[in-house]
């Protein structure tokens, strides 16, 4: 702690220059991965194997690997992207469309079955989400959803923890009294919500819809068994670009389709957008997301 | 938030994701990268099929690419591909079979759907693998008998003459171990290796099949002959653990000997710049090993295999791709020794012409191809998962074959029970 | 994104005693109440309760006839079964106790910074990873364990790992896929336990620094009680979760060509028994364990935790 200024012994001193140096190296932990994925692109495989792993190739080289990429069966990369949007979007429309009313209604208005709802959110909210994986993959199958984009939308769609903090967040920042008063106005129970509660609920839904899209474009198990094929999102996508990095699975040696330098391209591109959303969401993550200040 | 302004930007993304749900027109091929070649030389030969090439692993180490993707397809009721290749021969177990109420896979390729005559064209029994009470399942991209490679022009460097058997070629290991250190006679990092090449060869019975019952004895003399033949190769380091085709076998493919090894060695390992890019001459393919006290036999690695799938919806198209790209002269074998008879021929006489190939290349390749033993079972797995899982990391922790047999077989057992075999 | 999956600590005031005499605006309430969240239970029964009644169904039917506890049987005697409880077993007790200490730790000390900015920065620093989850994250760390391309190469070679091969062998599988997922998930975990320091009374820590307590001696007899609840939070989720075990030994298993088994976890298992032996029976088995685990985790938390006073 620093207010003890002035009363260095040299045991503090020590302690203190121990507490830094275990602070830097796991800085260090979690970063430098990050910075060599970032660097690997501009090298070709050769480079990789044998330059300083911190060293910066070239922009040509970048610019053949990306080639390499975005040429794979005839820019397969952007259908798995395209398809990662197409249902990550949907879900994150469908998700706030179902979640912040529920969110809202749970903790302001009263009706019967709301702290069975409640229970029951909160307890499927902690299992995770793998753990349902195959029984849904079972679930749609028996209906024929399988392979229909909706087989991702729809589970992706179900978000708990996103009713949950609407839920927390709502009977945190709005006082029963100001919805009282508008009722009062002649405000009906639909107008309140929408004259009183939604001007006031951008930071949840920004919230909601940060863990939603972050949580499902990451997502892969639900989406490999519900959606094969060329319906994969990038997830799914990266995976099956392994099998064709001689690297990992020689027998394609005999002609290299993806160079490991692509395939870290691939990986680069397949988190941009969440790592984008992290980039413009630091504020929110770190400093106001932090326990319980979730009022943002 | 404003609902409205969202629900019409969701019924927009609906509509966006109906129009690319839909499918390109044509077929589609699953195939690993090896094969692309040929597919790319079927489309410019056949213009008016399209062709929607999907690059996969081919199965290659019996990763159950294949089988899990035609599941995941089957519940979707949807996606299949009209054609698969894979490296594996033994997929017609469970490709031929119904699921859970879908049609089998596979579809039937004699009695009607391709002509006899044209099937007549295949090596005789080549399609074995691949038939079932009479019927064709897949038809086979190559055969891939062992045969043994050794580059002539080390071998006299050194002085030394070409084994002729297993106990010569252990021998010559010893020679060059002490005297030409680094040198060495092939490699055991890949798991179609041990099982395919060295055990099969020796007639090792640790792979059978009869009717329902898998066999499987790693004791056998024959077994515990080729286990401590591996032993003393990898000790005496004229056998590596790399694989093959990793960067590290190839950076040291010039001191690489000989090697026993499947026909498509021809393409995929010596005329490949990526792997040991052997210079023209150098090479002999000779016939297969023996051992001094057993038959003249030989192992087979794969020889992959054409699939049709009996969904699809352009038999004609599959047809045309099926019979170009196993008996087009040019592209049939993919590197290999091509299963149609015809193409065999006219690729042996090109090898023969070229003279890339030190050697009798075509009497080799019939001498091997003729005698591969034939007591190795084609059951629903592979000895190649239970290798990986068992062997690959096992050697590599500097364990002997000898330590680990016993925990392989009762690998290879367990998953033959899993699957359905009865199990001695 | 489990791991910030987070409850809050706040109590507030609600469900005060309606007042009398309002009985037609309740009514609207209620009304209004079962509307908007009749989409949600709607989802709720579709994609949380049906699965598991289905899963149900299925582990204890074959052919859409009862068999009891067959399908059960089938699993346990299956010779793969107990080697991936065992694996999951391994890796959770790794990753729990690395989890633990080290998150504990690292949100000590990143809550000693006294400059702002450079807490914020630090703590940023370590969350960041949490955007490559799941595959992409498996994808980079193979790069990192192949010792011919690695980064830290040098590091693997000193653990005697010449290949990838090597450096994913079963017996170190446990802590590379511990590393893993403490690489990607801590940094959450350290941002809510940051905010549980901060939710410690300042006034309190200065009496104590006043009475000579150092800062070890503060963290250990003042802010690690207080984080209590927190951690266990953690390591219920994390436990939880890490029973799932499933993309990363996956995408290894891909990468090292069968090295690491298809069979490691138990929902590779899952997933094997659903779509090589086509055995939607066993596979509705093991998951449905694997639910209950999960389920009877969290209902005993929600009810026993402490984080979720209100219900």
């Amino acid at each position: 702690m620093d207010g003890a200024v002035g009363r260095m012994t040299p045991g503090r001193w020590l302690g203190r220059a121990f507490a830094i140096l275990i602070l830097i190296v796991f800085v260090l932990f979690f970063i430098v991965p990050l910075v060599w994925l970032v660097l690997a692109p501009t090298k070709t495989d050769r480079q990789l194997l044998l330059e300083m792993p911190f060293a910066f190739g070239s922009f040509e080289t970048l610019a053949a690997n990306w080639t390499t990429l975005v040429t794979f069966q005839k820019g397969l990369i952007w259908t798995w992207i395209g398809n990662s949007a197409f249902y990550c979007l949907a879900a994150l429309a469908i998700t706030l469309i179902i979640s912040i009313p529920a969110g809202y209604a749970m903790a302001l208005t009263e009706f019967r079955g709301r702290r069975t709802l409640l229970a029951a959110t909160l307890i499927v909210m902690l299992v995770p989400s793998t753990a349902l994986v195959l029984p849904i993959f079972l679930e749609l199958s028996a209906v024929k959803l399988i392979g229909n984009p909706l087989a991702a939308i729809l589970p992706f769609s179900f978000f708990p923890f996103g009713v949950y903090l609407t839920y927390i967040y709502f009977s945190t920042a709005i006082s029963r009294d100001l919805l009282d008063a508008a009722r009062v106005d002649g405000a009906n129970e639909f107008q309140v919500f929408t004259k009183i509660a939604m001007p006031l609920a951008t930071p949840v839904i920004a919230l909601v819809g940060f863990f939603n899209f972050t949580g499902n474009w990451n997502n892969y198990f639900l989406p490999y068994v519900t959606l094969p094929g060329r319906k994969s999102p990038v997830q799914v996508g990266l995976a099956e670009l392994l099998s064709n990095v001689p690297a990992f699975n020689p027998t394609n040696a005999a002609s290299t389709t993806i160079s490991l330098s692509s395939l870290a391209l691939g990986t680069l591109l397949a988190i941009a957008p969440v790592l984008i959303v992290f980039l413009f969401a630091q504020r929110y993550l770190v400093s106001g997301m932090t326990a319980g200040g979730i009022k943002g | 938030m404003n609902l409205l302004r969202t629900t019409v930007a969701l019924s927009a993304i609906f509509v966006a994701g109906a129009a690319f749900a839909q499918d390109a027109t044509g077929i589609t091929v699953w195939a690993d990268a090896n094969r692309q070649p040929a597919v790319e030389a079927f489309i410019a030969a056949h213009p008016e099929v399209p062709v929607n090439l999907v690059v996969d692993d081919g199965s290659s180490g019996a990763s159950g690419t294949f089988q899990t993707k035609i599941s995941l397809a089957d519940q979707a009721g949807e996606g299949w591909p009209d054609v698969v290749f894979s490296t594996q021969n033994n997929d017609a177990a469970w490709a031929t079979k119904e699921t859970n109420g879908v049609q089998p896979f596979a579809q039937v390729l004699n009695e009607g759907f391709l002509g006899d005559d044209f099937l007549k064209g295949f090596t005789p029994g080549a399609l074995d693998p691949v038939t079932v009470d009479g019927k064709v399942y897949g038809l086979r991209n190559d055969l891939a008998p062992v045969l043994f490679w050794y580059n002539k022009t080390l071998l006299d460097g050194f002085g030394y003459t070409a084994p002729t058997t297993w106990e010569e070629y252990q021998a010559l290991g010893d020679k060059l171990a002490a005297d030409h250190p680094g040198y060495f006679l092939g490699g055991i990092g890949d798991a179609f290796e041990g099982p395919y090449i060295y055990y099969w060869s020796g007639q090792a019975p640790i792979f059978q099949l009869e009717g329902d019952t898998f066999k499987s004895n790693t004791t056998d003399p024959k077994a515990v002959k080729v286990s401590n033949l591996i032993d003393h190769m990898v000790a005496n380091k004229s056998l590596t653990l790399d694989s093959v085709f990793g960067a590290s076998f190839v950076a040291t493919a010039a001191n690489l000997v000989a090697i026993p090894g499947p026909a498509w060695y021809a393409g995929a390992l010596f005329q490949n710049p990526g792997g040991v890019n052997a210079k023209a001459g150098d090479w002999v393919a000779a016939p297969p090993l023996y051992w001094e006290d057993g038959e003249k036999v030989t192992g087979n690695v794969g020889g992959g295999v054409w699939y049709a799938s009996s969904h699809t919806t352009n038999p004609e198209a599959v047809k045309t791709f099926l019979q170009f790209i196993v008996s087009d002269p040019k592209v049939a074998g993919t590197g290999g020794l091509p299963a149609y008879q015809a193409a065999a021929d006219a690729w042996l006489d090109g090898q023969a012409a070229s003279g890339f190939y030190a050697g009798d290349f075509k009497a080799a390749i019939n001498t091997a191809a003729s005698s591969v033993w034939n007591g190795w079972g084609y059951p629903n797995f592979s000895p190649e998962t239970s290798w990986a899982k068992i062997i690959t990391p096992g050697l590599v922790a500097g364990k002997t074959m000898t330590d680990l047999s016993s925990d392989w077989q009762q690998e290879m057992k367990n998953e033959a029970q899993v699957v359905g075999y009865t199990v001695e | 994104m489990t791991t910030l999956d987070q409850p809050t600590a706040r109590s507030t005031t609600s469900g005060r005693p309606a007042k009398a005499g309002r009985h037609s605006i309740e009514r609207a309430q209620g009304r209004m109440g079962a509307a908007f969240v009749s989409l949600y239970t709607l989802f709720l029964l579709a994609f949380g309760v049906l699965p598991m009644l289905y899963a149900i169904y299925l582990a204890f039917t074959k052919k859409g006839a009862f068999v009891g506890v067959d399908n059960f049987l089938k699993v346990f005697r299956d010779y793969r079964f107990w080697p991936a409880v065992e694996h999951v077993g391994i890796f959770l007790v790794v990753w729990l106790v690395m989890l633990v200490v080290l998150v504990v730790l690292l949100s000590l000390l990143v809550h000693s910074i006294g400059i702002r900015w450079l807490s914020t920065g630090t703590r940023f620093l370590f969350y960041i990873p949490g955007a490559l989850a799941g595959a992409s994250s498996v994808m980079l760390w193979l790069f990192v364990l192949d010792p011919t391309v690695s980064p830290v190469g040098f590091m693997l070679r000193a653990f005697g790992s010449t290949s990838l091969v090597d450096a994913v062998q079963v017996d170190r599988l446990p802590f590379v896929l511990a590393v893993i997922a403490f690489w990607t998930g801590a940094g959450g975990w350290i941002v809510v336990m940051y905010g549980a320091l901060n939710n410690i009374p300042k006034d309190v820590i200065e009496a104590a620094r006043v009475d000579g307590a150092r800062p070890i001696r503060i963290a250990w007899s003042i802010q690690i009680p207080l984080m209590r609840k927190w951690i266990a939070y953690m390591v219920i989720m994390s436990f939880a979760a890490g029973t799932q075990l499933f993309v990363e030994p996956r995408v290894l298993s891909q990468a090292s060509r069968g090295v690491v088994g298809q069979d490691y976890s138990l929902n590779q298992l899952a997933f094997l028994y659903a779509f090589k032996q086509s055995d939607f029976n066993g596979s509705a088995a093991i998951s449905l364990m694997l639910l209950v685990v999960a389920l009877v985790l969290s209902v005993y938390f929600v009810f026993k935790g402490g984080l979720f006073e209100r219900v």
